[in-house]
Parts: structure tokens; C-alpha cells; sequence
């Protein structure tokens, strides 16, 4: 059992800050997807993301139970995993638009590439533990970017451009955190600025304009600057109190697609309005907040690199998820955090909360 | 871990989180600019894209004359529509569709392909054809009701009435001027729909219904613009004239009781005559308006007492102005004469003497009062102001030519209305073309009452000038126009017209300007003949129309004439005009007989090719009727010759009389079985087409 010092440590602020995301995410998912359900099945992904954010809630409660350095332990197994897993994907993913990201196990199809970005946060993180104060030369950072790369390119052949861009902000995010000569960080960004146009060629067309219809979806309306155009339209003329919920013409006529999983920030836009949108912004700031400063105030390297690791990454979603529905960031299939339908994201930002709130309930260092 | 790096950590944690406050404004910034700034043009985006409505158009009111007789009315005709979401095989509609429409079944497909939420396929069709597609039952096409505009009168005051485009808008005239009230508004059908397309069940249409225009009553008197228009036309083959034109108002009230210009355009089909018909001379066209410009310089000088009636005039044929000399147009001069015979005569050097006593301040001064250098605000589209010299600038020159109607450009309607002024005892108004507008159940809008610019001259002035005017009339230059049993109060001008560089040799304007009876004026009415071929003097082809159309309008408003007051000459019963086109020319005049009209017979031939009024219209008895037999009736596009078979010589006669073609009868017998050229056939207007009978 946990001991009375360790609940008393829990940072609840992140606990209810998640409860009331995962609650709201809840209500807009019913309210994008009901209406487009036979009625006996109305709310079947209500439903199903709420039983797996409950089942979720027991997972966290568990792992909670173990210190957070046990992992430590299990890094470079899970690293192993992890490559697997993304082959795997390869040979026997499903195709869903365009990518090869699913694996059917049972009634479940699961995406590998969500529980990558964790395994790649908890695996990096117990790198650079070692690292920590040691990365001033080339000679130290390249391995850094090796053990990163690999991963990285199996994401990007899947292709999910999208969570190989996650893997690269986790990365910079945790060794800037990890005291990286910032002159070799300097270095790092120009060379990978100069690598672009290389990069840009081995994109596949239709990321490519993702990538740069968001700056004139008119170009395209119909196609590819389609989901743009009909998010921002949602969003716009959601106005300061919105349509209400169950009101969002945009969302509930399908004229704007995907709307219960990447675009269900556009949909509280509509029905929420600036005022919903706004409170759902404030509160990932509270998260984001909290989890910096479980960073800093981390009893060890490890943990500080874990929750780095996680800030990162929730804020990457939510800067290139949000950025997207509101027409400033290309489209590239970033969920929202906590809140997009999918049960896979919904598990991994869990246990990373999970993990935030282990690392902060052991922040002082037990005295005997 | 050394405690150094333990210190940047916790920086660079802080700078990340400094990061993450920078990313949060961000994104709240981008929704501020979204949701406040862009909203409103966004949420109309998000209507557009959901609601789609199909016009239900608005009938458009009825045009009537000053006496309840319609001149445009609009008849209803179905359109046909497509929704392109809904419809299911783009390129099997098409085809169907294309075949009872007659169009490109391709470009039918490319328009049904295209992602938009409603277009029109064909507008304003025929019955037969919407019959066919009530048959058929296509997704995504239906039928609304349009209507299409009809001028029954044909070319009758085309000018003044204008014409409407294919949303029925008007285009010109009073279809233009008096757009917002005749066009209504209209309705429609709201329909709501999903991103595929579908509509929103449980979401009633909403319908829209249209409110029908208002109905317009002219001051126009469709028998006088008959009358007018018959002697335009006569006028026009005559004098073969660029053109002609007759404005003819009542002085009392301003009101336009006829305006035409010949030629001009059938507004049934006004597209198929060129854009310059179209043009309304009579308001539009600044012109020198010579000699009938005097009858303001006579009121000028009247009213200042520079002048008497009785004051002797010497003319010796010229006289000289600022070192030129202008020349009386009779050479040799007029003589001793008093300012009543200056004025009798037309004689320049008299009007040059006058201007130049009258002043720069005196005579501009009259030539404001009288409505000249600014619009008339008649309630017609593209009315011009004329072109008066700069008060500032004018030279004595100037003044002098003035004074004779030169250097000075006035439009037609501004001249009728300052002639109208004079007959109004002085007081000049606004000419009207629109006595009331009602609404569809009668109920009055909005009425026009004289609308007074002012008094341009005194009363006892007026009265001068009118018995000055008179003389012309009855002894002078303007003696064409005199009827008998009338007074007449009138000048007749002549002006050479202006080109590039100065007067152009051989082309006038002829004119004359008057009104009548002088003492109780029941109407004014100027006669502009441009660039006669011949005869060009205004007193010896303007005054003859002035007459003609007077008599008329005489018999017509039961005016009863002065010398000889018999009743039974005024109580002339009116006829209808029997269409004679085709007929022998003896047997047209016989028929014209019967009916109390007499026939005038223009040219030379056989058979009438066209008659001047047209059949139906009304015209006092005793009236002339002009009857053609080379010129045919209709001069645009090809006639599709009708199939003959079967009809007996009579029923030929006429429907062939009615599409402006000959006819060479061959063989005896009742009933027509042979024709060439064959029925089907196109062919220009006035072709003889050979009908054999048995």
C-alpha cells in the first residue's frame, strides 16, 4: 500500500486538471459523433473512450505503486520493444488514410507509434542520465541522436510524420533540459535547417501539401486545405459563447471531418465558443505548469528527464494540434492530448500523467 | 551530479516553461483573431456553405398608360434549376435534359459536374418543354416560376419604356427609372444541407413567398403616341432623316402625353437591334437648337423691356459683331420691320440687336430660368444637361449667335419644357413621365403632382410672347403648322449642325417648337427632323408634322375649333385599325373605307407590305392610315416559313402578313397545297413566298 507521506505528496492539481480535460473531452466526443450513429449505438465512443480513461485511472493507480526509477531498469528492454513493435507495423499494420499505423490485437487496434513516444521518453531519459552535464562535444551528442534516430526513421517510413516530429521535440526538449552546449544545440538546428530541402524530397506528396497548404487552404478548398478551411470556419463562427453543445453546424452536418479525434478542438470552438476554448487552453497551461515543475523540483537526473520528456511532448501536441484546427500549423494527425478520441493516445497521456505524479510524489528524498 | 549542473537544469526548466507561456498566447491570440475578428465573415461562410435557396422570382408590375391601356406586362414561364449535390448520374441528366431542351448535352454535364450549390439549366422555357420535364423525374433538377416581359404595343414608346434583362431587372427606361418599385421582391425556398449533400431531415423548408412589383401608370396617352409615332414614321421615310423625334406634353402639368424617336427598337427583343436604337434621343442628345431658341430670347428681351412689340428693326442683311459679320439668312436683308415681324421672319440681325441690348447677365439669367445648362429631372435614364458657355468667359460674339439658338446645345426635353413654360403662363416644372404607382389591389403609393422649378417670365410676358408666337404661326415662317379653326402658337429653327472644326455643310436640324390652342394650351410639342435628305427648312419640314399630329390630337382631346364651331366634326366616333398587310393595295383601301379611315399609299406596288398605325390600334375615324408596299414590316433576323397546307387564300394572306412575308397566289381553288419555298425554310423578311391552291 502506499504509504500515507506519498499520498499526501500527490500533486492533485495535475489529478483534477485531467479529470475535468478527460470529462469535457467526454461531452464533445458525444456531441461530434451522436449524430452520425444508429441510435442504439449513440454514444459508442463515449462509451469506449470512457471505459478505457477508467480502466486507465486503475493502470496509473498501480504503476503509482512503484517507484519511478524501477524503469530505469526496463529501458533498454523497452527500447528493444519499441523497435520491434514499429517493424511489426510494417509487415502487419493496417492501412488507415494513407499510413500503415494500425495493429489489430483482438476487438483492439492499437497504434504502436503512441506507445513509442513514451517508451522513447523513458528510454531517452535513462540515456541521458548518465549524459547529464556531458553533452558539450559532438562526440557526446551524436549517440544521443543515434539512439533517437533509429526510431525515428521507422516512424517516418510508416509514415507518421506526425509522431516522428513528436520523437524530435522529445528529444530537443530533454537535452536542452539536459544542459546541452547551446552552442552545439545552435549548430544542431542550422545543420537540420540546412538537411531540409534533402528531407523535403523524400516526403511523400501528400505530405507535403499538409505541410504547406495551411498556409493558403484556398489553393485546395476541396481537397487537402478542405479540413482547414471548415475548422477555422467552425472555430469563427463558434464567436465568444459558441453554438452550445449539440448546436456546432460545422460539426454536426460533417462538414468538418475527424472531428471527435484531431479536429475536436475546432468543435469546442463552435460549440464552446471563445470562453470554452479558452478555459480548455487555460487548463493545459495549469498542466503544463505542473509538469514543468514536477521537472524542476524532481529528486533525481531521471525523474527531471522524465517529466521533461512528457512536458515536451504534451506541448508539442497541443501547440501543433491546436495550431492545426486554427489554421497556423500544417495538418499532421496530431491528436489532442487527453481529449481527441483514441484509445491509445488516451492511454499514453495517462500513464505519462501517471509517471508525473509518481516522480512528484517522491520529490524529497527520503531522510532516515 | 555536480550542483552546477543541478542550477542549469533548473534555468533551462524555466526557460521551457517561459516556452510554454509563449505557445499559450499564442494559440489564445490566434482564437481571439478567429472567433472576434474574422467571426463574422466566417459564420456566413458556415450559413452559405449549409442553406441553399432557389429564387422564387417576384412578378413584375404592370406598365399602363395615363388611361389604364398596358404597355409591358409580365407573363409567367418556368425555368429550370439544378442542384448539382443532389443529382445522381450528372451525364444521364444531362442527356435528358438536353434533349427536350435542345443544349449541348456536354457542357450540360461539365455545368451539372460543377460544385456548386444551384444553377440555372435553361431559363424562361416553353410550355411544350416544361411539360416534357414534369414527365420526368430527375434528382436535382426542378422548375420555378420566372416571368418573362411582354410589350404588347411592340415598338410603341420603346423609349420611354425601356426594356428588362433576364432576372427581369430593368435595363432602361422606366423599367430602369421606376425598377424598385416595379420589380417586387423576391421569394424563395430555404433548404438546409449536410456536407454530402443531403437534405436535413425534420428541418422544414422554409418558404419565402415573393411580393409581386407595382403597377406604373405613364402620363403617356397611348393614342397620342400612335399619332406621333404614325408621323415619325412618315416623317423618317420622307425626309430620310438620321432621325426624328417628337416629345408632346401637357404645359399645365408637365406630364409627357407621347415621347418617341424614330427609328427605334422593338423591346421584345431588344438585343437582336443595336445598342444605339436604344438610345433615347430625345432626353440623351444635346443639339444647337437654332431658330426655335429665339422664342427665349424673345421672352428674355420681353421681360427685361428691352424690347416692345411695335419697336421698328432695321435689317440690312448683316451686321457686324466684335469685327464678324452675321449675315440675315435672308439675303439682302428683311428691311424696316417691327420686333413681332423680327420674330414672324426668323430675322437674325433683329435677334442679334436684341441679344446684344439684352447682356451677358440678362439673357444667362433667362437661360437658367428657363431650365437650360442643368437636367430637366425627367424620371428617365441618361438625360444629358446641354453645353451653355461659361458666363465668366462669354464674348459679346457669343451673346449675339445665342440669341439666334447657336453656340448654345439644349436636349430636346429641355427645350419642350421652357416652350411649355411660356404656354404656362411663365411657370416653368419638371416634366413628369410617371402619373401614379399603384399596388396590385389599386391601393395609390405615390402620385405625381406638377412639380414647379419656378416662374421663368411674368404672366403679362407670357401673354406677349404666346400672341408673338401666334403671328408665326398664322403669317410667318411657321405657317406649315397652322390648322384651321386653331390657334397656334409656335417657330420653326434650322440649324446647321456642328462638327469637328465648325458647321458641316448639308447637315441640319430642322425643327419646330409650339403649342395649342395659344389661349388655353392643351399641349406643347417639338418636331426634331436630324439630317433630312432634301428640303431642310424647319418651316417646311417640321410644321407639316407639327400639323399632322395636331389635327389629330385636336379630333382626339374633342377640342373644338374656334372658326367654326360644328359639333358633328368633333364627335368622330374612334376605330380600330384593320390589318390591311398583304391585301391588294385597292382592296386595303376599300377595307380601310369601310371603317371610315382613309388610306395614304407611300410607294409604288402591288400588294401593302406594311401599314402605318398597325393593325388594332385606335385612331379617331377619318384618320390617314400610310400604307407601304416595298418595305416589309420586319427588318431583323430570318422568318421560319410557316406550313400553308390547308388553309384557305384569306388565312394564308394573313399569316404570312403577320411574319413580315409576300405573297404570289397562283392557281384558283380554296385551299392551299403547294408552297416554295418550303414550310421550315428560313428566309430574309420580305420574301415572296409562291402559294399554289386548288
Amino acid at each position: 500500500m502506499l504509504s500515507r507521506r506519498l499520498l499526501k505528496n500527490l500533486d492533485f492539481t495535475i489529478i483534477i486538471v485531467t479529470a475535468v480535460l478527460i470529462l469535457i473531452s467526454l461531452v464533445i466526443i458525444g456531441s461530434a459523433t451522436h449524430i452520425n450513429n444508429p441510435s442504439q449505438e449513440r454514444y459508442w465512443f463515449v462509451e469506449r473512450q470512457g471505459m478505457f480513461a477508467l480502466a486507465n485511472i486503475v493502470i496509473v493507480f498501480i504503476l503509482l505503486h512503484f517507484d519511478y526509477k524501477s524503469l530505469g531498469k526496463y529501458a533498454n528492454l523497452l527500447y528493444a520493444v519499441n523497435l520491434i513493435m514499429l517493424m511489426a507495423v510494417m509487415f502487419v499494420g493496417q492501412s488507415a488514410l494513407g499510413a500503415q499505423r494500425w495493429i489489430q490485437i483482438g476487438p483492439i487496434s492499437l497504434q504502436p507509434s503512441e506507445f513509442s513516444k513514451i517508451i522513447m521518453i523513458i528510454s531517452l531519459a535513462h540515456m541521458l542520465d548518465k549524459r547529464s552535464g556531458k553533452l558539450n562535444t559532438f562526440k557526446e551528442i551524436i549517440p544521443v541522436f543515434i539512439y533517437v534516430g533509429v526510431p525515428f526513421l521507422l516512424v517516418l517510413k510508416q509514415p507518421d510524420l506526425g509522431t516522428a516530429l513528436v520523437f524530435l521535440a522529445i528529444l530537443f526538449g530533454m537535452i536542452f533540459v539536459a544542459g546541452i552546449n547551446l552552442k552545439h544545440l545552435g549548430a544542431i538546428g542550422l545543420a537540420g535547417a540546412a538537411l531540409m530541402p534533402i528531407f523535403w524530397h523524400f516526403l511523400k506528396d501528400y505530405q507535403k501539401k499538409r505541410l504547406t497548404v495551411f498556409l493558403d487552404p484556398n489553393i485546395d478548398p476541396l481537397g487537402s486545405g478542405y479540413h482547414i478551411i471548415q475548422s477555422k470556419i467552425a472555430i469563427g463562427s463558434g464567436m465568444l459563447f459558441g453554438k452550445g453543445l449539440f448546436g456546432g453546424t460545422q460539426s454536426q452536418l460533417n462538414f468538418l471531418p475527424e472531428n471527435h479525434t484531431d479536429f475536436i478542438f475546432a468543435v469546442i470552438g463552435e460549440e464552446l465558443g471563445f470562453i470554452g476554448a479558452s478555459i480548455v487552453l487555460l487548463l493545459y497551461f495549469l498542466l503544463l505548469y505542473r509538469s514543468v515543475k514536477v521537472a524542476g523540483e524532481a529528486r533525481d537526473n531521471f525523474g527531471m528527464l522524465l517529466a521533461t520528456g512528457i512536458s515536451s511532448m504534451l506541448m508539442f501536441h497541443l501547440l501543433v494540434n491546436v495550431g492545426m484546427t486554427a489554421g497556423i500549423m500544417p495538418v499532421t494527425g496530431i491528436p489532442l492530448p487527453l481529449m481527441s478520441y483514441g484509445v491509445s493516445a488516451l492511454t499514453t497521456n495517462m500513464v505519462c500523467i501517471g509517471i508525473l505524479l509518481n516522480i512528484y510524489m517522491r520529490r524529497q528524498k527520503i531522510m532516515f | 551530479m555536480t550542483s552546477a549542473s543541478h542550477v542549469t537544469i533548473r534555468k533551462r526548466a524555466a526557460l521551457l516553461f517561459l516556452f510554454v507561456t509563449v505557445v499559450m498566447l499564442g494559440l489564445v491570440g490566434r482564437l481571439t483573431y478567429l472567433q472576434f475578428i474574422k467571426s463574422e465573415w466566417l459564420r456566413e461562410n458556415a450559413t452559405d456553405q449549409r442553406v441553399r435557396e432557389i429564387p422564387v422570382e417576384a412578378k413584375r408590375g404592370i406598365i399602363y398608360d395615363r388611361n389604364g391601356r398596358e404597355l409591358a406586362v409580365s407573363v409567367n414561364t418556368e425555368s429550370v434549376y439544378a442542384i448539382p449535390a443532389e443529382i445522381v448520374n450528372a451525364d444521364e441528366t444531362a442527356a435528358k435534359l438536353a434533349a427536350i431542351l435542345t443544349l449541348d448535352a456536354d457542357k450540360l454535364s461539365l455545368k451539372l459536374k460543377r460544385r456548386q450549390s444551384f444553377t440555372w439549366v435553361k431559363r424562361k422555357i416553353t410550355e411544350s418543354e416544361a411539360l416534357a420535364l414534369k414527365n420526368i423525374d430527375l434528382p436535382g433538377i426542378g422548375l420555378t416560376q420566372e416571368g418573362r416581359r411582354q410589350y404588347p404595343y411592340d415598338n410603341l414608346a420603346s423609349h420611354v419604356l425601356g426594356f428588362t434583362g433576364i432576372d427581369s431587372q430593368g435595363l432602361d427606361g422606366v423599367e430602369l427609372t421606376f425598377d424598385s418599385y416595379l420589380k417586387g421582391h423576391p421569394g424563395g425556398i430555404v433548404i438546409e444541407y449536410d456536407a454530402r449533400g443531403q437534405e436535413i431531415p425534420y428541418v422544414s423548408h422554409r418558404y419565402v413567398p415573393p411580393v409581386d412589383g407595382q403597377n406604373i401608370y405613364l402620363t403617356i396617352d397611348v393614342v397620342i403616341q400612335q399619332i406621333v409615332e404614325r408621323e415619325l414614321d412618315k416623317a423618317l421615310r420622307e425626309t430620310q432623316a438620321k432621325s426624328v423625334s417628337i416629345v408632346v406634353i401637357q404645359p399645365k402639368t408637365g406630364e409627357i402625353l407621347a415621347l418617341a424617336n424614330k427609328p427605334d427598337y422593338n423591346p421584345n427583343n431588344f438585343a437582336e437591334y443595336p445598342p444605339i436604337l436604344w438610345r433615347n434621343g430625345a432626353i440623351s442628345n444635346a443639339y444647337e437648337p437654332g431658330s426655335t431658341f429665339k422664342i427665349i430670347t424673345t421672352s428674355a428681351a420681353l421681360g427685361d423691356n428691352v424690347v416692345t412689340p411695335e419697336e421698328k428693326f432695321f435689317d440690312p442683311g448683316e451686321v457686324e459683331v466684335q469685327g464678324r459679320f452675321i449675315h440675315c439668312w435672308k439675303a439682302g436683308g428683311h428691311g424696316s420691320q417691327t420686333f413681332t415681324q423680327v420674330v414672324q421672319n426668323s430675322c437674325n440681325v433683329g435677334f442679334v440687336n436684341v441679344g446684344l441690348r439684352l447682356g451677358a447677365e440678362a439673357f444667362y439669367r433667362y437661360i437658367q430660368a428657363f431650365g437650360f445648362g442643368r437636367v430637366t429631372g425627367i424620371d428617365l435614364p441618361g438625360e444629358a444637361k446641354g453645353i451653355i458657355i461659361n458666363q465668366e468667359k462669354v464674348t459679346p460674339i457669343n451673346i449675339a449667335t445665342m440669341a439666334m439658338g447657336q453656340s448654345i446645345a439644349v436636349t430636346p426635353i429641355q427645350l419642350i419644357c421652357a416652350a411649355g413654360a411660356i404656354a404656362n403662363d411663365g411657370n416653368l416644372l419638371r416634366p413628369q413621365i410617371v402619373r401614379e404607382v399603384k399596388e396590385k389591389d389599386g391601393n395609390v403609393i405615390r402620385q405625381f403632382q406638377p412639380d414647379s422649378v419656378g416662374n421663368a417670365i411674368n404672366d403679362k410676358t407670357a401673354q406677349t410672347v404666346k400672341g408673338i408666337l401666334e403671328n408665326v404661326v398664322e403669317e410667318g415662317s411657321g405657317r406649315g403648322a397652322s390648322v384651321e379653326g386653331f390657334r397656334i402658337a409656335g417657330k420653326t429653327g434650322t440649324a446647321q449642325k456642328v462638327g469637328s472644326g465648325g458647321y458641316v455643310a448639308g447637315k441640319y436640324v430642322a425643327s419646330f417648337v409650339g403649342f395649342a390652342p395659344a389661349d388655353d394650351p392643351a399641349f406643347a410639342m417639338l418636331v426634331i427632323i436630324d439630317e433630312p435628305v432634301g428640303p431642310y427648312y424647319g418651316g417646311v419640314i417640321a410644321a407639316p408634322v407639327f400639323n399632322a399630329v395636331a389635327k389629330d390630337i385636336f379630333q382626339y382631346m374633342k377640342l373644338i375649333p374656334t372658326a367654326q364651331k360644328n359639333p358633328d366634326q368633333v364627335e368622330h366616333p374612334h376605330v380600330i385599325v384593320p390589318g390591311v398587310i398583304n391585301h391588294l393595295v385597292a382592296d386595303a383601301v376599300q377595307d380601310l373605307k369601310k371603317v371610315q379611315l382613309q388610306a395614304r399609299v407611300e410607294e409604288t406596288g402591288d400588294r401593302v407590305a406594311d401599314q402605318v398605325p398597325k393593325p388594332g390600334s385606335r385612331v379617331p375615324e377619318g384618320s390617314f392610315v400610310l400604307l407601304y408596299t416595298l418595305t416589309p414590316r420586319y427588318a431583323v433576323g430570318n422568318i421560319t416559313v410557316p406550313d400553308l397546307t390547308g388553309k384557305n387564300e384569306r388565312e394564308t394572306v394573313d399569316i404570312l402578313a403577320e411574319l413580315g412575308l409576300f405573297i404570289q397566289p397562283f392557281g384558283h381553288g380554296i385551299n392551299a397545297v403547294n408552297q416554295n419555298p418550303a414550310p421550315g425554310s428560313k428566309v430574309p423578311p420580305g420574301t415572296t413566298v409562291v402559294v399554289f391552291y386548288e
